[in-house]
């Protein structure tokens, strides 16, 4: 995994996080019988016709490309709750609505394996992509808060795509500004006197405003 | 005037907006219709129960406005605000036909007298006149300006009254091709603005005056052939009079105003004799056509009946209906004027009459003018609707007496018997009603939508109709092995289907004279061409199928019960004791029920079932069929392990069992699941899960597209809520009791039959096991509760004698010495009756309860110092045992284990293993086999796996138990409360329980693994 991220480090790339995110369970109706699958990563099954069981999603998938079972759309994915979540993302400027960790891979996943198991397949895709554009662009905009005075950015309800592609920026800007910030590099400014007492002017600390 | 309260019930659901509503009475009085403009159904309730819900019709796709009954009830017609006028059947309330379409809502609809012709009209131009024979439209009356509101066909039948929204009253006239008689204007109110206000006119049943709301909160009546206004009623509406209604005889009259009362008329004294008044505007009234009442429903869809809104000391309101004369001569009238429904008047009317019936009809001979109106009225109806004889589901009132040949009689006996008593207020109230034959898995037909003909665990046949022809398709729902199966076209309308593996059979029933009765089978392999093969029935019709293995059943309307062979050889034709309900195939076994009598007064059906084994050609079960009071049968068929349940309307799955003699358990209630939102269609059952399509409310069944999902459901007893509070406990115990039950009775099915029970004794095993689980923390929440004979009781009913030992232990940790004590006096009566059996394997028994001690000894030694330690005081355990001990020194096994829990640590019982583990298995099949030679096998594979690890899943799960007991004990003793051991134990039970519950059953898998 790691010769495939990038070699500075901590992001992932999009295919390792879609391989992680195939470890969510969704819900299928197979249309065989089979035995139950006992896996490391625990037993799954029986598999009985018409009957719903829940899966790994990767093995939903197996199991839909060879026709073997329809996917069961997850409650969040429904046209009514993405409009309600959409709604709700739009409305308030800070916070993130609380949406599967990987929302957005499974959402492909969903969409490149079983689109005929999702109504108004259209309607959903477009909803989850704009979703997807409000939610980074209220990122975006909160991380120009990040300044000399920050020490942490406070992000609730961030998904792992969101994450892995905002985090080489925040670590770095952080570290950045930390080490402009630190006495050393005060001390190499030569003003050390200045300095000392400029620390203490900064005031009180500026509470972080809640992400 | 005297203070009267109505009650009214909801018909349909109001959307809060007053809108026209309509109501109707049949001919007998028995049935009511109701309709309203912002509800899309049509109700029919039973006028003298209103308990039974009422059959919903749900054809229309927009609000219904309008209703119309034939004269002779047999036809019901309903227009709607989404352009189309339907006919019904009725009573059943089958789809018959959309007769005629309008480019906009319809408002009124009228039959004329004969039920020959119907005449449409609403916000279109023109008012259609309908031929009900054929649905050709006759004529288009045009001359209305506004909306056309009520029509009202003159009994004499030479005019059409018609009155619009803007208050323009117009006569047809009928003979002379429609043309205009009277053309009367702004006569009454204009309601143009609310569409739910209508005006509304009405003929006196003699035909003398047409009644029409004035202008001054009045009615006025016009005169026949003048269009002269003859007199007003005027009294004491405040506001325009909205609705009228002449009672039967025409000497009242009923009106409703907008100001929410209804009025009484006396006509003749043009006085008001009786009001009402109301929340609502009453949008609609109906007498009933032979007693004194009138039924009412107001604008937001509640109906309610005024009982005798006529004073008992004037003359009834149905007094001298019809009289013989008018009639007589009217009727002979319309036949004139309707060449098409006279051509064939003679013939089949009087076939159906018996002797005794031509008796009485001589009897009769001074109201013979009277009969033979009736006869004619009964012709008409045959004539008119010669596909009625041939609708898909069989006719109501042809199952509701039996046996059949009545069916045709007796609603014409009892006219005739009214006739005889002058029609006074002759109530005939008839019982609940038998239900209908239906197949398992079958949905009802919905026009326009796919249905399902059989749905089971294995696939699904659907049906949709086309024109004429109907496409049939099967799907498995296993697409793995099942075969596939290539879509169908039926051209016999095929109602009635069952599918097995191995093929699928089709039925229909009889249409009329040419489309007789069908049977077919269609094979899904077979080496043969052309295997398939058709049965046609003369004089009979199916009314159910099954299918087994290798065989074919249908049961006919003859009460014939048909057997083929898989290759369409007839192989048996049986006679049944009854009308069929249901049949049910799974294997060999074939299982019909049949009516045994006519239901109960409390509508409760008397069923009977009979289970044929076809193979051998016996009767193999048989006995009444109980369903809950007021439902009826919904579903029927065989289990996965082939126990042959029920489930009905109320939510109530019945399995049937061998035990007392053969009878049936209750397992199911929808009722307990306490979600009234959602419905239970089933489609099977296993030995504890229900195999169901939940379905949200109001539907009761599932749709085609989406394709339906299963849902698992818990098979439950319908438990008396006790005092342990331990319901789930006491659930499992029956279930596993009843498993237990079914699997002992298949072991000893294949003993007797010779085969081997080698895997059943298997189940059996690990059944008992956890049925000793389950007893075990049973006989916890016993001793909580403080039931302790409950608990002893509960210990003599465990099979394994490793139980018995834990719940030693388990009461002795709850310090219950008593209970300790006792039993241990239960243990040792036990072994002692094993040692009789067995008597050279005693001292092997007694290594053998070491072991499985051990690891209960391990977990006590290590926490019972633990214990004293944070206890100041002796926990009252330890002295408890001596006494035990002492009581019982012969019984030196216990001595030596309770010795060896106080003193000996791991040590002792660790030298000892060697030698346990050899004696082990001979051990446990003298505590466990009284019966088999398997089992022994099976024990000994099972303890060769048990000799790695010395623990067993029981002793393992008590052990659990007693420290998290025992920890909790001591937490409790620290804060200083009573050393009650109850008390403790009663916060930490839930918690125990599923830690045990959780350790044992991963020790059963791994056994189990291991045993493999």
């Amino acid at each position: 995994m790691a010769s495939q991220s990038d070699p500075h480090g901590s992001a992932f790339s999009a295919a390792e996080l879609e391989f992680l995110a195939e470890d969510e369970m969704v819900e299928i109706v197979p249309n065989i019988r089979m035995d139950p699958l006992n896996l490391i990563s625990g037993d799954f099954g029986p598999f009985r016709p018409q009957i719903a069981t829940q899966v790994p999603l990767w093995l939903a998938v197996a199991l839909k490309k060879r026709g073997k079972c329809t996917i069961r759309l997850p409650d969040w994915m429904s046209v009514e709750k993405l409009t309600q979540v959409l709604e709700a993302e739009r409305d308030s400027a800070r916070d993130f609505q609380p949406l599967p960790f990987h929302y957005v891979e499974i959402a492909r996943l969903l969409f490149d394996h079983a689109r005929d198991d999702i109504p108004d397949i259209y309607m959903v895709r477009s909803l989850i992509e704009d979703i997807k554009d409000v939610r980074f662009h209220k990122i975006g905009t909160g991380l120009e808060i990040i300044s000399e005075r920050t020490y942490a950015v406070k992000l609730l309800n961030l998904s792992a795509m969101e994450v892995n592609i905002v985090r080489p920026f925040v670590a770095k800007a952080l570290e950045t500004f930390y080490k402009l910030d630190s006495p050393e590099m005060i001390q190499d400014a030569e003003r050390r006197p200045d300095a000392r007492t400029q620390a203490p002017d900064r005031g009180p600390r500026r509470p972080l405003r809640p992400r | 005037m005297k203070i009267r309260s109505m009650k009214l019930r909801e018909a349909h659901k109001s959307t809060g907006v007053a809108s026209q509503s309509s109501i109707l009475y049949d001919i007998n009085g028995e049935r009511l219709v109701t309709a309203l403009a912002s509800d899309t159904s049509i109700c029919i309730h039973d006028a003298f129960l209103s308990s039974v819900s009422p059959k919903v019709l749900r054809n229309h796709r927009d609000g219904v406005t309008c209703l119309a009954i034939s004269p002779n009830s047999t036809c019901l017609a309903s227009g709607s605000i989404d352009h189309s006028v339907k006919l019904y059947k009725f009573p059943g309330g089958e789809f018959e036909t959309n007769i005629t379409r309008f480019t906009l809502p319809i408002r009124s609809l009228a039959f004329n007298k004969s039920g020959t012709m119907l005449a449409a009209a609403g916000d279109d131009e023109g008012i259609k006149l309908i031929n009900t024979i054929d649905g050709s439209v006759a004529r288009v009356l045009k001359g209305h300006r506004g909306s056309v509101t009520s029509l009202s066909f003159d009994p004499k039948g030479e005019y059409l009254a018609s009155v619009d929204s803007v208050g323009t009253v117009i006569y047809w006239e009928l003979h002379n091709s429609g043309i205009i008689a009277h053309n009367l204007k702004g006569l009454a109110p204009s309601t143009s603005s609310d569409n739910s206000v209508i005006n509304v006119i009405q003929w006196s049943p003699d035909g003398e005056m047409l009644a029409v709301p004035g202008l001054k909160n009045d009615v006025v009546m016009y005169d026949r052939d003048t269009a002269e206004k003859l007199f007003t009623l005027r009294g004491d509406h405040v506001q325009p009079v909205c609705f009228l209604s002449w009672s039967p005889n025409g000497k009242y009259m009923a009106t409703s105003g907008l100001d929410r009362q209804i009025l009484i008329w006396n006509v003749d004294q043009k006085q008001d004799i009786d009001r009402q008044k109301f929340d609502e505007r009453i949008c609609c009234m109906a007498w009933k056509p032979n007693g004194n009442s009138l039924a009412f429903i107001d604008a937001m869809g509640k109906y309610g009946v005024w009982e005798s809104p006529v004073p008992s000391s004037m003359k009834s309101p149905t007094e001298g209906t019809q009289s013989v004369k008018s009639n007589g001569v009217l009727f002979f009238d319309e036949d004139e004027q309707v060449p098409s429904a006279s051509g064939s008047l003679s013939d089949m009317g009087e076939d159906s009459f018996d002797e005794s019936e031509i008796a009485s009809r001589k009897r009769l001979r001074q109201q013979s003018k009277y009969d033979d109106a009736l006869d004619e009225d009964n012709d008409d109806e045959l004539n008119f609707f010669p596909k009625a004889e041939s609708h898909k589901k069989p006719r109501d009132d042809e199952l509701n007496f039996f046996p059949k040949p009545e069916s045709r009689k007796k609603p014409r006996k009892e006219k005739l018997d009214s006739a005889k008593e002058g029609l006074q207020n002759t109530m005939v109230i008839k019982g609940p009603k038998l239900q209908e034959a239906f197949q398992p898995g079958a949905t009802p037909v919905q026009p326009g939508k796919r249905r399902f003909l059989c749905y089971n665990m294995l696939g699904s046949i659907t049906s949709i109709d086309h024109d004429g022809y109907s496409h049939i398709e099967i799907d498995f729902h296993d697409t793995g092995s099942g075969p596939r199966v290539p879509a169908m076209t039926d051209y016999f309308g095929f109602t009635m289907a069952s599918l097995n593996e191995s093929g699928s059979v089709f039925a229909n029933p009889r249409k009329g004279e040419k489309n007789m009765s069908t049977l077919m089978y269609r094979p899904f392999s077979s080496w043969a061409n052309n295997s398939e093969w058709s049965m046609r029935f003369e004089e009979e019709e199916v009314r159910a199928v099954a299918l087994g293995n290798s065989w074919v059943a249908a049961v006919t309307s003859l009460n014939f019960l048909r057997i083929f062979t898989e290759g369409g050889l007839q192989k048996h034709v049986l006679s049944l004791d009854g009308p069929v309900v249901t049949a049910s195939g799974c294997g060999d076994e074939l299982a019909v029920v049949t009516h045994s009598s006519s239901p109960l007064a409390s509508s409760e059906q008397m069923l009977e079932f009979k289970v044929y084994n076809i193979c051998s050609g016996t009767l193999s079960k048989k006995g009444k069929l109980p369903i809950t009071p007021g439902s009826s049968l919904t579903w029927f068929g065989f289990s996965e392990e082939g126990q042959l349940s029920s489930f009905d309307s109320k939510g109530v799955l019945r399995v049937f069992t061998k035990q007392y003699g053969g009878s049936w358990l209750p397992l199911f209630s929808a009722s307990r699941l306490k979600k009234p939102e959602e419905n239970y269609w089933v489609a099977g059952l296993s030995a504890s899960k229900l195999f169901c399509i939940v379905c949200k409310s109001p539907d009761t069944f599932p749709q085609v597209i989406p394709k339906p999902v299963l849902t698992l459901l818990d098979l439950s007893c319908p438990l008396a809520s006790s005092d342990l509070g331990a319901d789930n406990l006491e659930n499992e115990f029956i279930c596993n009791n009843i498993q237990l039950c079914q699997i002992q009775s298949r072991i000893d099915e294949m003993l007797a039959s010779g085969q081997d029970t080698y895997s059943l004794d298997d189940e059996a095993f690990s059944v008992e096991a956890v049925q000793d689980r389950c007893i075990l923390r049973l006989i916890a929440s016993c001793c909580n509760g403080d039931k302790l004979v409950r608990a002893t009781e509960l210990v003599k009913l465990l099979s394994l004698e490793k139980s018995v030992r834990g719940a030693i232990k388990l009461v002795t940790a709850l310090k219950l010495p008593n209970l300790a004590e006792r039993f241990n006096l239960i243990l040792e009566e036990r072994l002692q009756k094993e040692s009789m059996d067995t008597p050279f394997l005693s001292r092997a028994t007694l290594n053998n309860c070491d072991t499985s001690f051990k690891a209960d000894m391990s977990g006590k030694t290590s926490i019972l110092p633990e214990n004293s330690g944070k206890a100041s005081i002796p926990p009252p355990v330890e002295p408890a045992i001596p006494a035990t001990l002492e009581k019982f020194p012969a019984n030196s096994f216990t001595k030596k284990t309770l010795q060896e829990s106080v003193k000996a640590g791991k040590a002792k019982t660790d030298e000892k293993q060697a030698v346990k583990v050899e004696s082990k298995a001979t051990v446990n099949n003298s505590s466990e086999s009284k019966n088999s030679v398997d089992i022994k096998h099976a024990g000994q594979t099972s303890k060769v796996g048990e000799g790695h690890r010395p623990s067993n899943p029981f002793a393992k799960s008590s052990n659990n138990q007693e420290k998290s007991m025992d920890k909790n004990a001591g937490q409790t003793s620290k804060v200083g409360e009573g050393h009650r051991p109850s008390n403790p134990f009663a916060k930490s039970s839930n918690n125990q329980e599923k830690s045990s519950l959780l350790d044992s059953l991963k020790k059963m898998k791994n056994d189990k693994t291991q045993q493999k």
